[in-house]
């Protein structure tokens, strides 16, 4: 009965959302002003029910009802209940029942919060957000039926979740992606509202930024636990594999982070303006075909779903009509837009177009290399592959101009700079650097020419770059406390970011430098040594788990007769699945990681173990983190806030004013 | 000029789809293969346990049977021992190609029979053991022969020794269900016939 109710919410959801996609934006051309409003109960209702239907998903989930195709395929009555739980969107069609509800929801979300968007803006946007609604709930409807029965007949044990999906990373690692992924949707619908009305001076920029930065936020988010989660749970210590998976999702992040840049050149300076509009586009398009990518087979992968022709045809037909439509409507209205472009070529302006010709390149580099194999086969010209080799060394060169670029960036300002009053302070700033860089390499390994050092020299760059601009404009601002107080929230989160890029770089040049690793055939009491640990092993014995049963290993850690740790790494066989699975044991310190897993069982009573020491590998998620909570930061800012009530007051006409109090500001 | 540079976007993203619309109607997993409906190539190869036994084409004609391309270093090859071995008991026949693959290549090509044959038996003990024999491939000169890209690979041989399918990655019951299982029950019907045929 409950999966039936949940199939009956998400159709109620799907009539709702297509209410949404004709009523506001009849309203908007007719002016009608009653069925303006009607768009925020009608966005509410259908998150409501989208929500509905995956709660009763998760309860089919959580109470084993095998009778549900989904169910018996993706879960197991052994399961513990928070993997079956994580089970409902462990699969193509529960996942797009999560993604449904995340749309809907992030739908709702703008209907509460544009309270300072004009009524006819919000009834479009809101109705572009009902079409996109309509298309995925359709999808997830007809396509991809998450609540089929297979009554009669029912098994009565379940074929349980992939084993690789048991795992913390995996519970959380799909929502955060989807909200990123969806989120973007946000600025896209704004985007389209931009181009119907025709529109483009500063405000729709303002608008759609916050709502641009969350998404962002949340797909950083996204990416980084998906990374952590290969790290953990693969086996071998990568963390980064050009899966075209990985890199579906690493494209729309690209483009976001070039966006969230252009917002500001357009909020502020009005222009850029087509360009930011297609980068909104750009963006969600992205986002689209990653769906497309994974969900259709095109491209092999280890995340692949269940390939379907028709699925794909589906989301193809879905990919022309939004992505098509909404270019074809950008060719159209874009030919009339004029940009009053007054700055110099040493601006901020120019630097963050820079930005862009650089997220852009390396955009593009992804692009090819994901999907060159695939021109190449359909040009019948053969098979071939891409590998990690290409984009390796592709990014290694781009970040080099990249990060020396970013590291001058938010010194520089708006329309005009005068290169002289800079060269003291970063003259300091590269010599401080140089120290750094140097001391830290002194302090862990030894001092020597490589892609490490590079790293080093980079990341110091850009941080002290980023710590010694934010120190400047407080000092600007006035004494102590009070120019720290009164500093926008936004630049903290611009420089937290930063600062988290340049500790990604380090993380990355140390970890992919200094790695070592070793394949050593153990027995219990012996002791292998790496990079100055001693790993010795203590104790083999067989593992019995819920649904699982394999081998388990302890080893002592110590260095320099010093105990540091003790790890514990199994190999899981899953009796259901007959998957043999590897988790690793490590030992994680913000210097280092420990890292061993366990191979194969050899005879005589030994093992092979992999043991590993990666240094600053911590860094690399760490510097993720950190540019999420400078979106966060950003998003904090009063200036998204103080106009709602300063709009409820004055119901129009202060946008000019604003921009120009604002550019004061900067 | 500069008007209908807007609607480059849109042109390129219509290039792209064109690509995307012809990729999904072919299947990653089976492009190929050159062999496919070509006999077996030829070969002379000693059987993994007994390696006094020989194999050869001529030998492994007579019925159908899937010739399942694999090593104890493959963990994909490890988790499709089950299902296959429950296709075994329902009468399938799977002959194994082995694809030695030394511990170390710092140790050069070599690799110890008899080490290997216990790292084999132990592995097939312990995760069911499909297999008829095994053929040990020792040069790889009849899987490079056969185009094989990775572990695991398996191929439909016909009762006449042609090759009639061919699969990258597991067998799971998916896999067999949907492609393996109308062809294989078809040749079994044609192979009968040509056992009849045989006086």
């Amino acid at each position: 009965m409950i999966p039936e109710l949940g199939q009956l919410a998400l159709t109620f959801s799907f009539a709702l959302s297509l209410l949404l996609g004709i009523v506001p934006l009849y309203g908007s051309y007719t002016g009608n002003e009653r069925a303006l409003m009607l768009g925020k109960p009608l966005a509410l209702a259908a998150a409501l029910f989208a929500g509905l239907a995956f709660v009763a998903l998760a309860y089919a989930f959580y109470t084993d009802d095998f009778t549900v195709i989904n169910v018996a395929s993706n879960s197991s009555s052994v399961l513990p209940w928070y993997y079956k739980l994580t089970a409902t969107w462990g699969s193509h069609e529960g996942s797009m029942v999560l993604w449904v509800w995340i749309l809907t929801l992030w739908t709702a979300a703008v209907a509460l919060f544009s309270k300072q968007l004009p009524l006819l803006m919000q009834g479009r946007i809101l109705g572009i957000m009902g079409w996109i609604g309509v298309g995925f709930i359709a999808f997830s409807l007809f396509m991809s039926n998450a609540f089929e029965r297979s009554l009669p007949y029912f098994p009565v044990e379940g074929n349980d979740l992939n084993p690789l999906l048991q795992d913390f990373g995996m519970i959380i690692h799909p929502p955060l992606l989807y909200m990123g992924y969806v989120g973007f949707a946000v600025s896209f619908a704004f985007a389209i509202a931009a181009l119907l009305s025709g529109k483009f001076d500063s405000t729709w920029a303002r608008w759609a930024r916050p709502w641009t930065l969350a998404a962002w936020m949340f797909l950083t988010l996204g990416i980084m636990l998906g990374s952590w989660w290969a790290y953990k749970e693969l086996g071998w210590g990568g963390w980064w594999f050009w899966d075209p998976v990985e890199n579906a999702s690493f494209m729309p992040w690209l483009v976001g982070t070039a966006l969230i840049h252009t917002l500001a050149v357009t909020e502020k300076r009005g222009t850029f303006k087509s360009w930011t509009v297609l980068l909104a586009l750009a963006t969600f398009s992205l986002s689209l075909m990653g769906a497309f990518l994974v969900r259709s087979g095109v491209l092999v992968s280890v995340h692949s779903f269940a390939t379907d022709p028709s699925r794909g045809m589906f989301l193809l037909v879905f990919l022309l009509i939004v992505i098509g439509g909404s270019l074809l409507l950008y060719g159209l209205r874009m030919r009339s837009v004029r940009s009053q472009a007054r700055y110099q070529l040493f601006s901020r302006e120019v630097m963050l177009w820079g930005n862009n010709v650089f997220m852009l390149t390396a955009t593009l580099v992804v692009f090819l290399g994901t999907l060159l194999p695939l021109f190449h086969q359909e040009l019948g010209l053969g098979t071939i592959s891409i590998g990690e080799p290409f984009f390796n060394a592709m990014f290694f060169y781009l970040t080099i101009p990249f990060s020396l670029l970013l590291g001058l960036g938010p010194w520089v300002r708006w329309k005009q700079q005068k290169w002289q009053p800079l060269i003291p302070p970063l003259a300091m700033i590269a010599v401080a650097a140089l120290i750094v860089a140097v001391g830290l390499m002194a302090a862990t390994q030894s001092v020597q020419a490589n892609v490490a050092l590079i790293g080093l020299l980079l990341g110091a760059w850009v941080g002290m770059s980023a710590l010694g601009e934010v120190g400047q404009r407080i000092r600007q601002f006035g004494q102590g406390l009070a120019g720290i107080r009164k500093l926008s929230a936004s630049h903290y989160g611009m420089t937290t970011a930063h600062i988290g890029f340049a500790v990604m770089v380090i993380g990355i040049a140390m970890t992919t430098t200094y790695s070592v690793e070793r394949d050593v055939r153990m027995q219990v009491g012996d002791t292998v040594t790496l990079s100055g640990y001693e790993f010795t092993l203590l104790d083999l014995y067989k593992l019995d788990g819920p649904n699982f049963g394999g081998e388990a290993a302890d080893l002592k850690v110590e260095r320099d007769g010093r105990f540091i740790t003790n790890l514990h790494a199994e190999k899981r066989f899953y009796t259901i699945q007959r998957t043999v699975m590897t988790e690793a044991a490590i030992h994680a310190r913000l210097s280092r990681d420990l890292y061993v897993s366990l191979g194969e069982a050899l005879p005589g009573d030994a093992w092979s173990f992999k043991v590993q020491v990666k240094p600053f590998v911590r860094w690399i998620w760490l510097g993720g983190l950190l540019m999420a909570i400078g979106a966060t930061w950003s998003l904090l800012d009063v200036r998204y806030r103080r106009k709602v009530l300063r709009r409820a007051a004055a119901p129009s006409g202060d946008d000019q004013s604003d921009a120009k109090k604002e550019l004061a500001h900067a | 000029m500069r008007k209908w540079l807007f609607f480059a976007p849109l042109a390129i993203f219509l290039g792209v789809s064109v690509f995307l619309f012809t990729g999904l109607f072919s299947d990653p997993w089976t492009r190929d293969s050159a062999l496919l409906n070509r006999p077996l190539p030829e070969f002379d190869l000693p059987d993994l346990m007994q390696p006094e036994q020989r194999w050869n084409r001529e030998l492994l004609t007579g019925e159908p049977f899937l010739l399942s391309v694999w090593g104890v270093w493959c963990p994909t090859c490890k988790a499709q021992l089950g299902f296959m071995t429950e296709l075994k008991e329902q009468g399938v026949k799977v002959v194994g190609l082995y694809y030695p693959l030394p511990v170390d290549p710092a140790f050069g090509d070599h690799f110890s029979l008899g080490q290997l044959q216990r790292d084999v038996q132990r592995e097939l003990a312990y995760f069911g053991n499909p297999y008829q024999f095994n053929i040990l491939d020792e040069n790889r000169r009849l899987s490079l022969d056969l185009g094989v890209s990775g572990s695991p690979e398996t191929f439909l041989v016909d009762a006449n020794g042609k090759i009639r399918m061919h699969h990258v990655g597991d067998i799971n019951p998916r896999v067999w269900r949907q492609k393996f299982e109308p062809a294989f029950e078809q040749l079994q019907q044609v192979g009968l016939a040509y056992q009849g045929a045989q006086p």
